[in-house]
Protein backbone atom coordinates (compact mmCIF):
# COMPACT_ATOMS: atom_id res chain seq x y z
CA UNK A 1 0.00 0.00 0.00
CA UNK A 2 1.20 3.30 -0.39
CA UNK A 3 1.77 5.21 2.68
CA UNK A 4 1.63 8.44 0.64
CA UNK A 5 -1.78 8.19 -0.49
CA UNK A 6 -3.36 6.02 2.84
CA UNK A 7 -2.27 8.85 4.55
CA UNK A 8 -3.74 11.31 2.14
CA UNK A 9 -7.10 9.32 1.85
CA UNK A 10 -6.75 8.80 6.05
CA UNK A 11 -7.19 12.92 6.43
CA UNK A 12 -9.85 12.94 4.04
CA UNK A 13 -11.50 9.64 6.00
CA UNK A 14 -10.84 12.08 9.27
CA UNK A 15 -12.76 15.32 8.03
CA UNK A 16 -15.47 12.96 7.77
CA UNK A 17 -15.77 11.36 10.94
CA UNK A 18 -15.16 14.72 12.68
CA UNK A 19 -18.41 15.72 11.05
CA UNK A 20 -20.62 12.47 11.60
CA UNK A 21 -19.69 11.60 14.86
CA UNK A 22 -19.12 15.16 16.41
CA UNK A 23 -18.81 13.87 20.32
CA UNK A 24 -16.02 11.63 19.28
CA UNK A 25 -12.94 13.53 20.00
CA UNK A 26 -10.56 10.56 20.35
CA UNK A 27 -7.85 10.03 17.52
CA UNK A 28 -9.01 9.13 14.13
CA UNK A 29 -6.43 6.28 13.29
CA UNK A 30 -6.87 3.04 10.92
CA UNK A 31 -7.59 0.66 14.17
CA UNK A 32 -10.54 2.97 15.01
CA UNK A 33 -13.95 1.03 14.95
CA UNK A 34 -17.41 1.49 16.31
CA UNK A 35 -16.70 -0.07 19.33
CA UNK A 36 -14.49 2.94 20.69
CA UNK A 37 -17.26 5.51 18.91
CA UNK A 38 -20.77 5.55 21.12
CA UNK A 39 -21.94 7.49 18.31
CA UNK A 40 -21.06 4.84 15.63
CA UNK A 41 -24.16 2.18 15.28
CA UNK A 42 -25.26 0.79 12.66
CA UNK A 43 -27.18 3.18 10.71
CA UNK A 44 -24.55 5.87 11.36
CA UNK A 45 -22.23 3.03 9.94
CA UNK A 46 -24.22 3.11 6.72
CA UNK A 47 -24.07 7.10 6.70
CA UNK A 48 -20.25 7.15 7.44
CA UNK A 49 -20.09 4.72 4.59
CA UNK A 50 -22.46 6.18 2.22
CA UNK A 51 -20.87 9.50 2.79
CA UNK A 52 -17.54 8.32 2.25
CA UNK A 53 -18.90 6.84 -0.91
CA UNK A 54 -19.69 10.50 -2.21
CA UNK A 55 -16.62 11.92 -1.07
CA UNK A 56 -14.23 9.35 -2.96
CA UNK A 57 -16.64 8.77 -5.75
CA UNK A 58 -16.82 5.04 -5.27
CA UNK A 59 -19.48 2.26 -4.29
CA UNK A 60 -18.93 -0.50 -2.00
CA UNK A 61 -19.96 -3.67 -2.01
CA UNK A 62 -22.75 -4.40 0.61
CA UNK A 63 -20.56 -7.25 1.59
CA UNK A 64 -17.50 -4.88 2.68
CA UNK A 65 -20.32 -2.53 4.63
CA UNK A 66 -21.51 -5.19 6.62
CA UNK A 67 -17.51 -6.96 7.32
CA UNK A 68 -15.05 -3.84 7.30
CA UNK A 69 -13.50 -4.45 10.71
CA UNK A 70 -11.77 -0.60 11.78
CA UNK A 71 -10.85 2.72 9.40
CA UNK A 72 -8.01 0.17 8.12
CA UNK A 73 -9.99 -2.11 6.15
CA UNK A 74 -12.13 1.07 4.44
CA UNK A 75 -8.92 2.94 3.23
CA UNK A 76 -7.13 0.03 1.72
CA UNK A 77 -11.06 -0.29 0.24
CA UNK A 78 -10.77 3.10 -0.80
CA UNK A 79 -7.43 2.85 -1.98
CA UNK A 80 -7.87 -0.27 -4.02
CA UNK A 81 -11.07 1.40 -5.99
CA UNK A 82 -8.99 4.70 -6.57
CA UNK A 83 -6.43 2.33 -8.43
CA UNK A 84 -9.04 0.22 -10.24
CA UNK B 1 -28.11 0.86 32.35
CA UNK B 2 -31.97 0.56 34.16
CA UNK B 3 -32.44 1.23 38.04
CA UNK B 4 -33.92 -1.92 39.52
CA UNK B 5 -37.43 -0.82 40.32
CA UNK B 6 -38.26 -0.20 36.76
CA UNK B 7 -38.75 -4.18 36.56
CA UNK B 8 -40.75 -4.55 33.44
CA UNK B 9 -38.47 -2.37 31.73
CA UNK B 10 -35.51 -4.22 33.07
CA UNK B 11 -36.76 -7.39 32.39
CA UNK B 12 -37.75 -6.78 28.57
CA UNK B 13 -34.30 -5.23 28.13
CA UNK B 14 -32.43 -8.83 29.56
CA UNK B 15 -34.50 -10.08 27.12
CA UNK B 16 -33.86 -8.34 23.85
CA UNK B 17 -29.94 -8.37 25.04
CA UNK B 18 -29.98 -11.72 24.84
CA UNK B 19 -31.60 -11.89 21.49
CA UNK B 20 -29.29 -9.11 19.93
CA UNK B 21 -26.58 -8.76 22.18
CA UNK B 22 -24.77 -6.38 19.44
CA UNK B 23 -27.20 -3.82 20.36
CA UNK B 24 -26.09 -3.15 23.58
CA UNK B 25 -23.78 -0.06 22.86
CA UNK B 26 -27.09 1.74 20.94
CA UNK B 27 -29.32 0.58 24.25
CA UNK B 28 -26.81 1.81 26.31
CA UNK B 29 -26.88 5.00 24.41
CA UNK B 30 -31.00 5.13 24.23
CA UNK B 31 -31.39 4.82 27.85
CA UNK B 32 -28.60 7.15 29.13
CA UNK B 33 -29.21 10.52 30.44
CA UNK B 34 -33.40 10.04 30.68
CA UNK B 35 -35.14 11.82 33.16
CA UNK B 36 -36.71 9.90 35.49
CA UNK B 37 -40.61 10.69 34.44
CA UNK B 38 -39.10 9.27 30.97
CA UNK B 39 -37.87 6.07 32.75
CA UNK B 40 -41.40 6.15 34.17
CA UNK B 41 -43.19 6.09 30.83
CA UNK B 42 -40.75 3.59 29.35
CA UNK B 43 -41.73 1.41 32.12
CA UNK B 44 -45.71 2.09 31.07
CA UNK B 45 -44.74 1.38 27.65
CA UNK B 46 -42.93 -1.86 29.13
CA UNK B 47 -46.16 -3.10 30.81
CA UNK B 48 -48.40 -2.71 27.93
CA UNK B 49 -45.52 -4.27 25.64
CA UNK B 50 -45.67 -7.43 28.26
CA UNK B 51 -49.54 -7.36 28.37
CA UNK B 52 -49.56 -7.91 24.24
CA UNK B 53 -46.72 -10.07 24.20
CA UNK B 54 -47.22 -12.23 27.53
CA UNK B 55 -45.38 -15.34 26.59
CA UNK B 56 -43.85 -14.71 23.51
CA UNK B 57 -41.92 -12.06 24.36
CA UNK B 58 -38.50 -13.56 23.29
CA UNK B 59 -40.50 -14.09 19.68
CA UNK B 60 -41.09 -10.06 19.56
CA UNK B 61 -37.17 -9.44 20.80
CA UNK B 62 -35.65 -12.02 17.82
CA UNK B 63 -38.11 -9.71 15.39
CA UNK B 64 -37.08 -6.58 16.57
CA UNK B 65 -32.98 -7.86 16.23
CA UNK B 66 -34.71 -9.10 12.33
CA UNK B 67 -35.88 -5.64 11.69
CA UNK B 68 -33.31 -3.68 12.86
CA UNK B 69 -31.03 -5.82 10.48
CA UNK B 70 -33.44 -5.92 7.77
CA UNK B 71 -33.50 -1.74 7.50
CA UNK B 72 -29.87 -1.94 6.79
CA UNK B 73 -30.64 -2.50 3.14
CA UNK B 74 -33.22 0.70 2.90
CA UNK B 75 -30.77 2.97 4.83
CA UNK B 76 -27.78 1.99 2.27
CA UNK B 77 -30.61 2.84 -0.78
CA UNK B 78 -31.99 5.73 1.02
CA UNK B 79 -28.83 7.09 1.64
CA UNK B 80 -27.42 6.77 -1.99
CA UNK B 81 -30.54 7.43 -3.57
CA UNK B 82 -31.99 10.30 -1.29
CA UNK B 83 -35.43 9.19 -1.87
CA UNK B 84 -36.96 5.93 -0.29
CA UNK B 85 -36.54 2.44 -2.56
CA UNK B 86 -40.87 2.31 -3.44
CA UNK B 87 -43.16 5.42 -4.98
CA UNK B 88 -46.72 3.28 -5.05
CA UNK B 89 -48.98 1.57 -2.81
CA UNK B 90 -48.84 -1.65 -5.52
CA UNK B 91 -45.31 -1.58 -4.83
CA UNK B 92 -45.56 -2.12 -1.25
CA UNK B 93 -48.36 -4.05 -1.26
CA UNK B 94 -46.64 -6.55 -3.50
CA UNK B 95 -43.50 -6.47 -1.55
CA UNK B 96 -44.68 -6.09 1.69
CA UNK B 97 -48.18 -5.85 2.71
CA UNK B 98 -49.13 -9.43 0.98
CA UNK B 99 -46.73 -10.96 2.44
CA UNK B 100 -48.15 -12.35 5.53
CA UNK B 101 -44.67 -14.14 7.86
CA UNK B 102 -42.93 -11.09 6.80
CA UNK B 103 -45.77 -8.46 7.69
CA UNK B 104 -45.76 -10.71 11.00
CA UNK B 105 -42.62 -10.33 11.54
CA UNK B 106 -42.21 -6.34 10.59
CA UNK B 107 -45.09 -5.94 13.11
CA UNK B 108 -43.46 -7.75 16.05
CA UNK B 109 -40.54 -5.96 15.55
CA UNK B 110 -42.50 -2.37 15.00
CA UNK B 111 -44.00 -3.00 18.40
CA UNK B 112 -40.96 -2.50 20.31
CA UNK B 113 -39.09 0.05 18.53
CA UNK B 114 -41.85 2.26 20.96
CA UNK B 115 -39.47 1.32 23.70
CA UNK B 116 -35.67 0.79 21.76
CA UNK B 117 -36.63 4.00 19.56
CA UNK B 118 -36.38 6.97 21.66
CA UNK B 119 -38.33 8.85 19.14
CA UNK B 120 -40.84 6.66 19.05
CA UNK B 121 -41.12 6.37 23.04
CA UNK B 122 -41.03 9.81 23.63
CA UNK B 123 -44.17 11.03 20.81
CA UNK B 124 -46.26 8.18 22.55
CA UNK B 125 -45.13 10.36 25.75
CA UNK B 126 -46.29 13.76 23.74
CA UNK B 127 -49.62 11.85 22.77
CA UNK B 128 -50.63 10.95 26.16
CA UNK B 129 -49.27 14.56 27.72
CA UNK B 130 -50.68 16.74 25.43
CA UNK B 131 -53.00 15.27 22.91
CA UNK B 132 -55.13 12.85 25.22
CA UNK B 133 -54.85 15.00 28.12
CA UNK B 134 -56.43 18.18 26.79
CA UNK B 135 -59.35 17.98 28.64
CA UNK B 136 -62.97 17.65 27.47
CA UNK B 137 -65.74 14.72 28.02
CA UNK B 138 -67.81 12.78 25.93
CA UNK B 139 -65.46 12.50 23.64
CA UNK B 140 -65.83 10.64 20.39
CA UNK B 141 -62.26 9.21 19.42
CA UNK B 142 -61.20 7.29 16.12
CA UNK B 143 -58.10 6.13 15.10
CA UNK B 144 -56.88 5.32 11.81
CA UNK B 145 -54.59 2.36 10.92
CA UNK B 146 -54.61 1.58 15.03
CA UNK B 147 -51.91 -1.20 14.47
CA UNK B 148 -50.65 -2.96 17.57
CA UNK B 149 -53.04 -0.79 19.47
CA UNK B 150 -51.08 0.75 21.86
CA UNK B 151 -52.62 4.45 21.18
CA UNK B 152 -55.78 3.26 20.61
CA UNK B 153 -55.56 1.37 24.11
CA UNK B 154 -54.83 4.55 25.35
CA UNK B 155 -56.97 6.73 24.04
CA UNK B 156 -59.69 4.02 25.14
CA UNK B 157 -58.62 4.60 28.58
CA UNK B 158 -58.00 8.36 28.66
CA UNK B 159 -60.25 11.01 30.63
CA UNK B 160 -63.24 11.88 28.66
CA UNK B 161 -63.79 9.16 26.42
CA UNK B 162 -67.32 8.23 25.47
CA UNK B 163 -66.19 5.86 22.34
CA UNK B 164 -63.65 5.15 20.23
CA UNK B 165 -63.79 3.57 16.63
CA UNK B 166 -60.33 1.84 14.89
CA UNK B 167 -60.34 2.11 11.08
CA UNK B 168 -58.73 0.07 8.73
CA UNK B 169 -58.81 -1.17 5.24
CA UNK B 170 -57.20 -4.52 6.54
CA UNK B 171 -60.07 -7.18 7.97
CA UNK B 172 -56.43 -8.99 9.49
CA UNK B 173 -55.55 -5.87 11.03
CA UNK B 174 -58.41 -4.95 12.72
CA UNK B 175 -58.68 -8.54 14.10
CA UNK B 176 -54.69 -8.35 15.23
CA UNK B 177 -55.70 -4.73 17.15
CA UNK B 178 -59.28 -6.16 18.37
CA UNK B 179 -56.56 -8.93 20.33
CA UNK B 180 -54.93 -5.74 21.34
CA UNK B 181 -57.44 -4.06 23.28
CA UNK B 182 -58.27 -7.21 24.86
CA UNK B 183 -54.89 -8.10 26.23
CA UNK B 184 -54.70 -4.66 27.26
CA UNK B 185 -57.67 -4.68 29.07
CA UNK B 186 -59.61 -1.52 28.02
CA UNK B 187 -63.10 -1.21 28.18
CA UNK B 188 -64.40 -3.19 24.50
CA UNK B 189 -68.14 -1.82 25.41
CA UNK B 190 -66.84 1.63 24.20
CA UNK B 191 -64.64 0.33 21.30
CA UNK B 192 -66.01 -0.45 17.34
CA UNK B 193 -63.81 -1.47 14.96
CA UNK B 194 -64.48 -0.83 11.20
CA UNK B 195 -62.87 -1.80 7.62
CA UNK B 196 -63.33 1.85 6.12
CA UNK B 197 -60.93 2.95 3.31
CA UNK B 198 -60.96 6.71 4.37
CA UNK B 199 -61.26 7.87 0.62
CA UNK B 200 -64.86 6.49 1.33
CA UNK B 201 -65.59 7.34 5.23
CA UNK B 202 -69.27 6.58 6.53
CA UNK B 203 -70.70 10.30 7.13
CA UNK B 204 -69.38 10.56 10.78
CA UNK B 205 -67.44 13.21 12.95
CA UNK B 206 -65.02 12.68 16.21
CA UNK B 207 -63.47 15.17 18.52
CA UNK B 208 -60.39 13.47 18.67
CA UNK B 209 -58.77 11.76 15.48
CA UNK B 210 -55.60 9.54 15.70
CA UNK B 211 -53.53 9.58 12.40
CA UNK B 212 -49.87 7.97 13.62
CA UNK B 213 -47.32 6.44 11.29
CA UNK B 214 -49.64 6.28 8.36
CA UNK B 215 -48.86 9.50 6.29
CA UNK B 216 -45.48 7.98 4.94
CA UNK B 217 -47.67 4.95 3.58
CA UNK B 218 -49.20 6.71 1.28
CA UNK B 219 -48.46 8.24 -2.59
CA UNK B 220 -50.96 11.63 -1.61
CA UNK B 221 -50.83 11.90 2.09
CA UNK B 222 -52.29 15.52 1.58
CA UNK B 223 -55.67 13.93 0.28
CA UNK B 224 -56.08 11.71 3.37
CA UNK B 225 -55.69 14.73 5.11
CA UNK B 226 -58.40 16.76 3.75
CA UNK B 227 -60.76 13.37 4.29
CA UNK B 228 -59.67 13.67 7.91
CA UNK B 229 -60.54 17.09 8.00
CA UNK B 230 -64.15 15.99 6.73
CA UNK B 231 -64.28 13.63 10.03
CA UNK B 232 -63.51 15.86 12.55
CA UNK B 233 -66.02 17.72 14.36
CA UNK B 234 -65.71 22.14 15.33
CA UNK B 235 -63.16 21.95 17.70
CA UNK B 236 -62.31 18.18 17.92
CA UNK B 237 -58.43 18.12 17.73
CA UNK B 238 -56.34 15.55 15.41
CA UNK B 239 -52.83 13.84 16.65
CA UNK B 240 -50.60 13.60 13.47
CA UNK B 241 -47.26 11.65 13.42
CA UNK B 242 -44.83 11.31 10.64
CA UNK B 243 -41.32 10.10 10.47
CA UNK B 244 -38.64 12.24 8.18
CA UNK B 245 -35.99 10.76 6.71
CA UNK B 246 -37.37 7.51 7.62
CA UNK B 247 -36.33 4.25 5.41
CA UNK B 248 -38.18 1.49 5.44
CA UNK B 249 -39.67 -1.27 3.13
CA UNK B 250 -43.09 0.22 2.84
CA UNK B 251 -42.63 4.01 3.10
CA UNK B 252 -43.41 5.66 0.09
CA UNK B 253 -43.38 9.57 0.79
CA UNK B 254 -40.81 11.40 2.10
CA UNK B 255 -41.22 14.11 3.97
CA UNK B 256 -37.31 15.98 4.37
CA UNK B 257 -38.16 17.99 7.43
CA UNK B 258 -40.68 18.23 10.11
CA UNK B 259 -41.92 21.29 9.17
CA UNK B 260 -43.04 19.77 5.89
CA UNK B 261 -45.43 17.74 7.98
CA UNK B 262 -46.64 20.65 10.30
CA UNK B 263 -47.27 22.64 7.28
CA UNK B 264 -49.40 19.94 5.22
CA UNK B 265 -51.72 19.38 8.18
CA UNK B 266 -51.99 22.96 8.64
CA UNK B 267 -52.66 23.08 4.61
CA UNK B 268 -55.73 21.38 4.67
CA UNK B 269 -57.61 23.62 7.36
CA UNK B 270 -56.22 22.61 10.34
CA UNK B 271 -54.95 25.01 13.57
CA UNK B 272 -51.87 23.57 14.69
CA UNK B 273 -51.62 23.69 18.42
CA UNK B 274 -48.43 21.93 19.55
CA UNK B 275 -45.38 20.39 17.67
CA UNK B 276 -42.95 17.72 18.71
CA UNK B 277 -39.95 17.05 16.47
CA UNK B 278 -37.85 14.07 18.39
CA UNK B 279 -34.55 12.75 16.43
CA UNK B 280 -33.31 9.20 16.30
CA UNK B 281 -31.85 7.81 19.43
CA UNK B 282 -27.80 9.44 20.18
CA UNK B 283 -28.72 12.30 17.86
CA UNK B 284 -29.61 16.06 19.05
CA UNK B 285 -32.45 17.44 16.84
CA UNK B 286 -29.32 19.96 14.89
CA UNK B 287 -27.30 16.84 14.55
CA UNK B 288 -30.19 14.71 13.09
CA UNK B 289 -31.15 17.85 10.85
CA UNK B 290 -27.64 18.61 9.62
CA UNK B 291 -26.98 14.78 8.40
CA UNK B 292 -30.77 14.21 7.41
CA UNK B 293 -31.15 11.50 9.92
CA UNK B 294 -34.53 10.53 11.13
CA UNK B 295 -36.75 12.90 13.05
CA UNK B 296 -40.50 11.70 14.13
CA UNK B 297 -42.44 15.05 14.05
CA UNK B 298 -45.78 14.58 15.44
CA UNK B 299 -48.52 17.35 15.48
CA UNK B 300 -51.39 18.28 17.28
CA UNK B 301 -54.05 20.34 15.25
CA UNK B 302 -57.98 21.83 15.91
CA UNK B 303 -60.88 21.84 13.19
CA UNK B 304 -61.81 25.34 14.68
Amino acid sequence: MNEISRDAILADVTEVIRDIFDEYEGPVTPDLNAAKVPQWDSLAHVQLMVLLEKKFGIRFKMSEIQSFKNLGDVIASIENAQER
Amino acid sequence: MIPDRFDKLSSILKIQLQSFPEHENYLKRRFSGEMLEQLEFCEFVAGMIFALTKDDIKTFCDDYAWLSRMVIDEEVHFRRHSRYRLSSFAEAFEQVYSNNPFMTKYMNGLLMTQLWWRNHTEVLRFFRDSFLAGGGKDRDCVEIGPGHGLLLGMTVASDGCRSAEGWDISEASLANTSKALADLGVDLTKVTMREVNLFNAPEMQFDRIVFSEVLEHLEEPQAALQALFKICRPGGRIFVHAPVNSPAPDHLYLFRTPEEVVDMVSSVGFEILDTRFEPCTGASLARARKLDLTISAAVVARRS
